[in-house]
């Protein structure tokens, strides 16, 4: 539990987050895990939001959503939500009323029918295959039908069933064959109370409606796409198997073409970019391909938005490894070919000439639109902006304007995964900042149990117990325990209703102590579910918790085999005598705790630095801050306004207030960590004034590290920089311009170090000359090019925000920006066209023909080859403005102290470059702002307090426990080579020098099992996978 | 009340789309609706007007507006050409307050918007109704496959003349259907015929009404049906034969190798016979056909309704529609 806040009772320690996709999954599992009881409400009848249309995503095309829940190794966020005991689903349900005031919301939700009872209904599905009426399938965008009763998906959370009624046509078929008769044609819907002390809305978003654009014939041509029907195409689980395939005849298309920025991007549409769909592309061409080698895909195009970390080098994979052809072309209409049902392409090529060419099949990028409902949703009390999506301030990315309102995800603009994770860890740390003293769940209480019976001496005798619960009606059991009772050390055998409510619980713990067990088997549903409700019972019951098995007779044996009774018992029968068999030899495993040391350390005080240390204090804990530099501030201090007209001096001068006069918060100036050691909840470190010559080093002891080390402007090599005083960065032209219009800000700045006094000593050499009257402005200098291939994200809005103030101080003056894509994406978009409009001249140029700058006499003369007019064009010009990009600072130092990656750019390498962000492998330690990649400041705002909460719910947790199933090493077998250490993803295995052997950290190791199969000796052993176990399973099954 | 309309026949249906006119007024008169010719009626102004003075290219037909307002009732606008030109008007008049004090002004009169413009398609739609042309019908167009084709000045653009979905209007094929033809289904009813550049761009026009009729062919059409007289015009007008197609078509290079012919005789892409699939051939037979016969649907629909005057129409096209109807014992 956090220390430094005094407990508020005014304040109500729930929270509502409306929408269960992968924001508000995210948020409702941070939420729950740092003790807030979480209501999660959504308008679909199961959660999930559109992740269950994504089958594979960015970057390694896999799912890997499971990497994303706080607890690890995780089950998928689904799982979990649905298993935390501080989180109540609240599926098919909306919001109708919010009263009160923050802290204390009284909120009036809808709970729809659906004419099923949740409690009922065991999901067997004989109610649909029964029913005569079909509907459209939501999953499968209009390619897929269901029946009027359904289950959205076979793996839907909740997974129950309910009833279409605008579909259904109420035969009562589904009645009769209803066993538990859970049907209810009269149920109707319920209003219901909650009391929460805010309220997070993630409810996404939802695909602009294609049949807007005719010209593309969705709607019309059978064989014109959404890009979210190919999605769902290329999910395994649709009906052609993840193949491409032409729904006028089934075919496997061999000539594909995507269209780009559908309905996006212009202003009878969707005046802004979405931001996501470039890279969604990108990864549906490569499945595409990979699926279908021998077909040939084609991409047009305007400009290609690939800013995110990894993008570019993705995109590069899918053009030259993939033979993904892109053209830069907007497709003016599509046309059909009678009998082949074929479609024309009609387009302008490169050469300025138009072009018709042919496809089997044509996918349409669709961006996105605010979700449906969001006007209702607003009615709840705060703004919407010009585009229906939810209103945020420039500095706070997660606030809308009704107080205690919070936003995240795709609903605030469109935002891919990584962003959407980031913004929804973010917002709920802005919640557990507001709700700080609230009363909160107690963490999972610190029991006492009874001494652990030494089991090594006795026979084993092991206890069978088979619960009823929904296998019964498939499964013969009584014949099944009658099979059990006959194996081998079993000495008791029962038949349970219910073995995880209370009296299950209890009928185990009494034979355990009656019967003298000393292995118990259960034999139920799958061991994902209730393992720690039964182990908890065998250490009430003073049994090693690892001397538990479970067989799963239900999801994987019932449930499978429902139709088939007879061998689904045989099979039962089998898994069971497995079950005993590995049970017989299961060893204890001793439980390992430690204690955590509630406080933690910032390394960086810039902007990610000051907002998650901030954070963090906010939330109860006590936080060091190292700063290297004498001043706080970071990058922050250069920044003078933004594209949106907020102060980012302002902001900086309320955070460094805010954290020097925040008690919790130590800073440390002129500062540098030198030496980490110890793990997570335990580091010790140590920390070095500069200039050395000071020398006070002094250590720290703290539970976990957050990394805010951030990042600098490139300095460039090109276009006369640092040779003609007239070539600048995008940063030294904007200390100008800000200069020109605040005295304030120049004097400010020229008090400050040495840096930005070069700034202000350029200031005043130019404001003297009054303003540029004509200024080219240079993009990617030095990005996306071989030796820096990534781009940097914010330059592209850096180039306009300079334009457009240029343009305000001196309307007449003449802009050119040189640029390869212009990358304003999200509502950005809006300024770029903004400035088009204000005269901002833009030409594309090459990265094969780069522009060339050249002093002559007075000015500068541009020289760049215009790929639309295919001339040279010769510009001049007062002043270059040259934008360079964002690089790493120095980190390896750093890096090695803190033994965690740096990736190919020298940037840290996050853990899982979509969900796992702000997280490094190694637990304990975290990661925020530039020091992870290029980005704006709220998005850097948004991160820093999403790694700030992660951060938190470590250092409430008070203990850390090891887990029942832990690796284990032989000392005698290890020859110390290391394999297991280098294999291990949680940094749990380490080579101890005395030992000459490895040794096994059993509170960072997660039993994943890795080390096992990599150790050449078998000296790597996972407790309760033993060799023996597993063989003697094996035995029982052949 | 019958049904009254103010009638604009613009220059063209007094002229090279006499048939249309013809046909209207007789389709109108047969439906029990009564046209009443604007006295005094100008040219609308299309074609020149809008490109060289755009003040003037709304005088020209708000003083059109005022005529028909000064009398009461809605104007109908046969040709598609001044339905555009009339309906920018209308549009100024009724959303730009500085514009419509300009007009009127300019004409003298003052707007009350009460008069709407209305394109025949559209009445016969919506004020007329399908049924009751079905009713009518006493000799369906039985064999007859046609494609509709809208060109682009009645329907675009779309906030301006609010006559249909922009790019896929489906009214004139509902008709056609009603009609007992078979309309078929085609990507190109709205692509631009040329017509604007049918006298200062020649090789152009050709190009896009060549285009055009091989897309129609292709479909498996035997004539076109138009709303616009400057599109049947020009589709007949520049309309390419078989002695000199500018489509491609398949001709022997020599000793069985066939390939590709552009209009400009290049012979593209040869290969010998075998290798060229049915579907090929057969593409490669329809580029090179007979001359396609344009209709108005006013012309189709008096024909199904079996009005006697139809057969003084016929002889005023260009490509003469009658070999087509004979063979499909359409003529009676």
């Amino acid at each position: 539990m956090a220390t430094g806040i005094k407990e508020n009772r005014e304040q109500s320690g729930a929270v509502l987050v409306v929408g269960a996709g992968i924001g508000g999954m995210g948020s409702a599992l941070l939420l729950a895990e740092a003790g807030f009881q979480v209501y999660l409400l959504d308008r679909a009848p199961a959660i999930g939001g559109s992740q269950p249309l994504l089958d594979r995503t960015f970057p390694t095309n896999s799912c890997g959503l499971c990497f994303m829940s706080p607890a690890l190794p995780a089950y998928c966020p689904f799982i979990e939500c649905d298993r935390h005991p501080n989180i109540q689903l609240l599926p098919y349900a909306q919001v109708e009323r919010l009263e009160g005031e923050p802290g204390r919301f009284q909120v009036t939700i809808r709970e729809k029918a659906r004419y099923v009872d949740v409690a009922r209904c065991d999901g067997c599905g004989t109610c649909a295959t029964v029913c005569p009426v079909e509907a459209p399938r939501e999953l499968g965008q209009g390619l897929e039908q269901r029946k009027a009763i359904y289950r959205p998906y076979p793996q839907a959370m909740p997974n129950t069933f309910l009833i279409d009624m605008a579909a259904c046509t109420r035969c009562g078929e589904c009645l009769k064959v209803c066993q538990p008769g859970a049907i209810d044609f009269e149920q109707q819907d319920r209003l219901r109370q909650l009391e929460v002390g805010a309220v997070l809305l993630s409810p996404g978003f939802a695909p602009f409606d294609a049949r807007v654009k005719g010209e593309f014939g969705y709607g019309r041509y059978p064989n014109v796409l959404t890009s979210f029907q190919f999605e769902r195409m290329l999910s395994l689980t649709s009906p052609s198997k993840g193949l491409p395939q032409r729904p006028w005849d089934g075919k496997l298309p061999q000539r594909m073409a995507f269209i780009q920025c559908v309905g996006s991007r212009e202003t009878a549409c969707l005046g802004y970019c979405s931001s996501v769909c470039c890279m969604y592309t990108a990864k549906q061409a490569m499945l595409a391909k990979e699926r279908m080698p021998e077909s040939t895909i084609c991409v047009f195009h305007m400009d290609l938005r690939t800013f995110g970390k990894g993008f570019d080098r993705y995109l590069e994979r899918a053009q030259k490894e993939y033979n993904i052809a892109y053209r830069r072309s907007m497709v003016s209409a599509v046309k059909q070919v009678p009998g082949s049902q074929n479609l024309r392409l009609s387009y302008v090529a490169e050469d300025g000439r138009p072009r018709e060419e042919e496809f089997d099949l044509v996918v349409l990028s669709l961006g996105f639109v605010p979700p449906d409902g969001a006007e209702a949703l607003a009615r709840l009390g705060f703004d919407l902006n010009g585009y229906g999506f939810c209103r945020t301030e420039a500095f706070a990315p997660t606030r809308t304007t009704r107080p205690g309102v919070f936003v995240a995800g795709a609903f605030r603009e469109p935002k891919d995964i990584p962003d959407t994770v980031a913004e929804a860890a973010g917002a709920a740390a802005a919640i557990a900042r507001l709700l700080a003293g609230a009363p909160k769940q107690p963490p999972p209480p610190a029991r006492e149990y009874p001494p652990e019976r030494d089991v090594s001496e006795e026979e084993p005798r092991v206890g069978v117990f088979a619960c009823r619960c929904d296998v019964a009606q498939v499964l013969d059991l009584a014949q099944v325990l009658d099979h059990a009772r006959g194996l081998k050390d079993v000495a008791h055998v029962q038949e349970l209703a219910e073995a995880c409510n209370a009296e299950g619980l209890e009928e185990i713990k009494r034979h355990i102590a009656e019967g003298g067990l000393n292995r118990v088997v259960v034999a139920g549903c799958t061991h994902r579910l209730h393992q720690a409700a039964f182990q908890e019972a065998l250490r009430e019951a003073g049994l090693n918790a690892a001397l538990l098995e479970r067989a799963d007779l239900r999801e994987g044996c019932a449930w499978t085999h429902r139709d088939r009774p007879a061998e689904a018992t045989a099979k039962a029968r089998e898994l069971v005598e497995m079950a005993v068999a590995k049970a017989r030899l299961l060893k204890p495993v001793p439980l390992t705790t430690r204690q955590v040391e509630a406080q933690a350390l910032v390394i960086g005080g810039g902007l990610a630095g000051l907002t998650a240390a901030l954070s963090l204090a906010e939330q109860g804990f006590p936080v060091h801050l190292v700063e290297k530099e004498a001043e706080l501030g970071g990058n922050l201090r250069h920044i003078y306004y933004t594209l949106d007209g907020a102060d980012p001096q302002a902001l900086l001068r309320s955070l460094v207030s805010r954290v020097e006069e925040n008690e919790l918060i130590h800073v440390y100036r002129g500062a540098e960590v030198r030496e980490v050691s110890g793990h997570v909840g335990n580091f010790t470190v140590t920390v070095e004034s500069i200039p050395v010559s000071l020398s006070t080093d002094f250590t720290l002891d703290v539970g976990v590290i957050i990394v805010a080390t951030g990042g600098q402007e490139a300095v460039p090599t090109e276009y006369l920089y640092g040779q003609d005083p007239r070539v600048i960065t995008q940063r030294e032209f904007e200390a100008l311009l800000a200069g020109s219009t605040s005295q304030r800000v120049n004097e400010a700045t020229r008090q400050q170090d040495s840096q930005t006094e070069s700034e202000g000593a350029l200031v005043d050499s130019l404001t003297c000359n009054s303003m540029p009257s004509s200024v080219v402005m240079i993009q990617c200098v030095g990005s996306r090019e071989p030796h820096r291939p990534y781009c940097s994200r914010i330059c592209c809005s850096q180039a306009i925000k300079n334009a457009l103030r240029l343009k305000e101080i001196n309307p007449r003056a003449q802009v050119f920006v040189l640029y390869r894509d212009m990358r304003t994406y999200g509502f950005k978009e809006d300024a770029y066209r903004r400035a088009r409009e204000a005269g901002v001249i833009f030409i594309r140029y090459d990265l094969e023909d780069k522009p060339q700058v050249i002093a002559q006499g007075q000015g500068l003369r541009v020289l760049v080859r215009d790929l639309i007019l295919r001339e040279r064009l010769i510009l001049d010009a007062d002043l270059v403005v040259l934008s360079t990009g964002i690089v790493p600072n120095d980190n390896r130092a750093l890096a090695e102290v803190l033994e965690v990656p740096l990736d190919a750019d020298g940037f840290f390498q996050e853990a899982n470059a979509k969900v796992r962000s702000m997280d490094f492998e190694r637990a304990g330690v975290f990661l925020c702002g530039l020091a992870q990649a290029p980005r704006f400041i709220d998005e850097t705002i948004a991160q820093a307090n999403g790694a700030a909460i992660r951060a938190a719910i470590l250092l409430s947790k008070g203990r850390l426990e090891s887990r029942a199933v832990v690796a284990a090493v032989n000392q005698r077998l290890c020859s110390a080579c290391e394999l297991c250490v280098t294999a291990c993803p949680y940094g749990a295995r380490a080579i101890d020098p005395e030992l000459g052997a490895v040794v096994v950290d059993p509170i960072l190791c997660q039993g994943c099992g890795v080390c096992a199969t990599v150790c050449p000796n078998g000296a790597s052993q996972q407790n309760t996978f033993e060799m023996r176990q597993v063989m003697a399973m094996l035995d029982a099954a052949i | 009340m019958p049904l009254r309309f103010s009638y604009y026949p613009g220059c063209s249906l007094h002229s090279t789309a006499i048939e249309y006119g013809l046909s209207t007024q007789a389709v109108f008169e047969a439906l029990g609706v009564e046209l009443v010719e604007l006295s005094d009626w100008n040219c609308c102004g299309a074609s020149s007007a809008h490109s060289l003075n755009y003040a003037l290219s709304l005088y020209l037909p708000a003083r059109n507006l005022a005529l028909a307002q000064e009398r009461g009732w809605d104007l109908l606008t046969p040709c598609a050409a001044c339905f555009n030109r009339i309906k920018s008007a209308d549009h100024a008049l009724r959303n730009d307050p500085a514009r419509r004090a300009e007009i009127e002004e300019a004409v003298g009169f003052r707007y009350t918007g009460q008069v709407r413009v209305r394109p025949p398609l559209g009445v016969v739609g919506r004020e007329i109704g399908l049924e009751r042309i079905g009713a009518l019908v006493t000799r369906p167009l039985q064999g007859l496959r046609v494609v509709s084709y809208y060109g682009c000045l009645l329907v675009r653009p779309p906030q301006v003349v609010q006559f249909e979905n922009p790019e896929h209007p489906q009214l004139m094929d509902r008709l056609l259907q009603t009609l007992g033809a078979q309309p078929l289904d085609w990507s190109y009813a709205t692509d631009c015929c040329g017509g604007s550049l049918s006298l200062t761009r020649r090789d152009l026009a050709a190009h896009l009404v060549g285009q055009l009729v091989a897309r129609a062919r292709e479909t498996g059409a035997q004539a076109m049906v138009t709303a616009c007289p400057l599109c049947q015009v020009n589709l007949e007008m520049r309309q390419v034969t078989r002695h000199h197609a500018l489509e491609e078509r398949l001709v022997e290079v020599e000793g069985g190798v066939m390939a590709r012919q552009d209009g400009a005789g290049e012979k593209l892409s040869p290969r010998p016979r075998g290798t060229w699939t049915g579907a090929e051939l057969q593409r490669g037979e329809g580029f090179s056909g007979e001359a396609m016969p344009i209709f108005y649907f006013t012309e189709l629909m008096g024909l199904a309704m079996g009005l006697e005057e139809s057969r003084q129409w016929w002889g005023k096209h260009l490509i003469d529609p009658r070999p087509l109807l004979k063979y499909l014992d359409l003529m009676g």
